[in-house]
């Protein structure tokens, strides 16, 4: 079995890669999926504490590298779902303690025995980045409605190509339809326009998001969260599925009365 | 001075300088000290290969040109095995602005990509805010230009910009400076549209043959 290699990536921090990783992750493991999520973020690790797999590590992705341990020691099971497992990444240790090519031999030593492999990249665009996308196929990039974020998606679908990873996807974080709607927030085609990349999918902004995110459970696996149900869309996407995109008008209680009546949406 | 004894030359490894292999070292430097002067904003950054086929430079005369080019903020570099560019660069092309010959990109060039070329430059596609193009000549996007172009970078005035959309961040011909409005409510340009200098300011409008 070859699984596929995909790396969450976005340039700027703090536009939601760790959570789109996380909610990835266990969208596929969801259907049935066996995935494994790496945390490239060494020094600054979130992935576990965002699946609540804090308190379960013991070893991490340096000590595999130096050979501490085996792999398999250092995988975490989640403690939800069955097909999912998380190498976390070193707290105490610095992104120079794993070699690109380090990790490009990991990624495709897991890629026999997982269907996926998601890599969480850090922000930045140095030493960390190099090693999150050293053995990825596929690169997803997440970004939000802000003009800084945009662009350093930009650079780095432009740094992405340069190390011969092309067709990277889109994935719109955090956007306010309202705001959009005012005029007073970049939309979906203003973003598509610069970046010129396949969209993804679109990420409601979500207070869900963050009650789920303390408390250790990714979002898609909340069915009323409108958040959860775009990873849902995403994570079929990334299956190959053909997923129409969901309106991100907040339904009125005219519009669901109308569809009820009508028959569509 | 009757006689080039200093030459900036584009090949595929980037800019290569070239001396003249008879002429007295000291009036090698003092004309590049008045090459360099003469259009000293182009230079910034940039970083060029000595060619040594020629003339074979000792290690105090490699300093004295490195020193000179400090000046003007240029890195001197021995030919290397092998340089990354996304500008390639004709083989042998002298460095006198030479506005026929020009480089084609066949890319959009996104933030932080960068392409530098002393002719003119074709962009088969968009620059996107954060990218940078600079030519000796004219700059001719078939796309969107949202990031900074500077056309006649070694001083032609007569320069101009082209765009299906132009929408720079900066735009600078020659030595002239303009950007953007920061009233962001502009209507968008319709079409495409030139930019050039007239009366010293570099003015806009529509492009139409």
């Amino acid at each position: 079995m070859a699984g596929r290699v995909l790396v969450v990536t976005s340039g700027k921090g703090g536009v939601g890669k760790t959570t789109t990783t996380a909610n990835i992750g266990a969208g596929l493991a969801l259907l049935g999926r066996k995935v494994c999520l790496i945390d490239a973020d060494i020094g600054l690790r979130n992935l576990d504490v965002v699946l609540g797999l804090e308190n379960r590590i013991v070893y991490d992705l340096t000590d595999v590298v130096e050979g501490n341990c085996r792999v398999r020691q250092a995988l975490i099971k989640d403690k939800r779902t069955d097909n999912l497992y998380l190498l976390p990444a070193a707290q105490t240790k610095e992104k120079e303690a794993v070699a690109p090519e380090q990790m490009k031999a990991l990624c495709d030593e897991l890629r026999e025995d997982f269907e996926y492999v998601i890599v969480d990249c850090p922000a930045g665009i140095e030493r960390g980045f190099k090693n999150a996308i050293a053995g990825a196929d596929e690169a997803i990039i997440v970004t939000t409605p802000e003009v800084a974020a945009v662009r350093d998606a930009d650079r780095i679908i432009g740094l992405l190509e340069a190390s011969e990873l092309y067709e990277p996807r889109l994935i719109i974080n955090r956007i306010r339809p309202q705001m959009v709607r005012k005029g007073d927030m970049m939309g979906i085609e203003d973003i598509i326009e610069i970046l010129a990349i396949k969209l993804l999918g679109v990420v409601p902004d979500d207070e869900t998001i963050i009650v789920s995110t303390n408390k250790g459970e990714p979002v898609v696996m909340d069915k009323r969260s409108r958040a959860g149900q775009a990873y849902n869309n995403i994570v079929r996407r990334i299956e190959g599925l053909d997923v129409p995109f969901m309106s991100l008008e907040e339904e009125g209680l005219l519009t669901r009365l109308k569809r009820a009546l009508l028959g569509h949406s | 001075m009757a006689r080039d004894y200093v030459a900036f030359k584009g090949t595929k490894q980037g800019l290569v300088l070239w001396l003249d292999p008879q002429a007295e070292f000291s009036d090698i430097v003092n004309q590049l000290r008045e090459k360099l002067s003469r259009t000293k904003d182009f230079w910034q950054g940039v970083t060029v290969t000595l060619k040594e086929s020629q003339r074979k430079c000792r290690p105090e005369e490699k300093r004295q040109l490195e020193e000179v080019m400090g000046e003007f903020g240029m890195a001197l570099r021995e030919e290397p095995e092998e340089v990354v560019s996304i500008g390639k660069v004709q083989e042998d092309q002298s460095l006198m602005v030479d506005r026929d010959n020009a480089l084609i990109v066949r890319r959009t060039l996104r933030s932080g990509q960068r392409v530098h070329y002393p002719g003119s430059v074709v962009i088969l596609g968009d620059v996107n805010p954060g990218a940078e193009v600079v030519a000796g000549g004219d700059i001719i996007v078939l796309g969107a230009l949202r990031g900074v172009a500077h056309a006649g970078a070694m001083g032609e005035e007569d320069a101009v910009v082209v765009a299906f959309r132009l929408q720079p961040t900066q735009l600078r011909i020659a030595h002239f400076i303009s950007r953007a409005p920061d009233d962001a409510d502009l209507p968008e340009p319709q079409g495409p549209e030139i930019a050039q200098v007239r009366n010293n300011l570099i003015t806009i409008q529509s492009y139409s043959t």
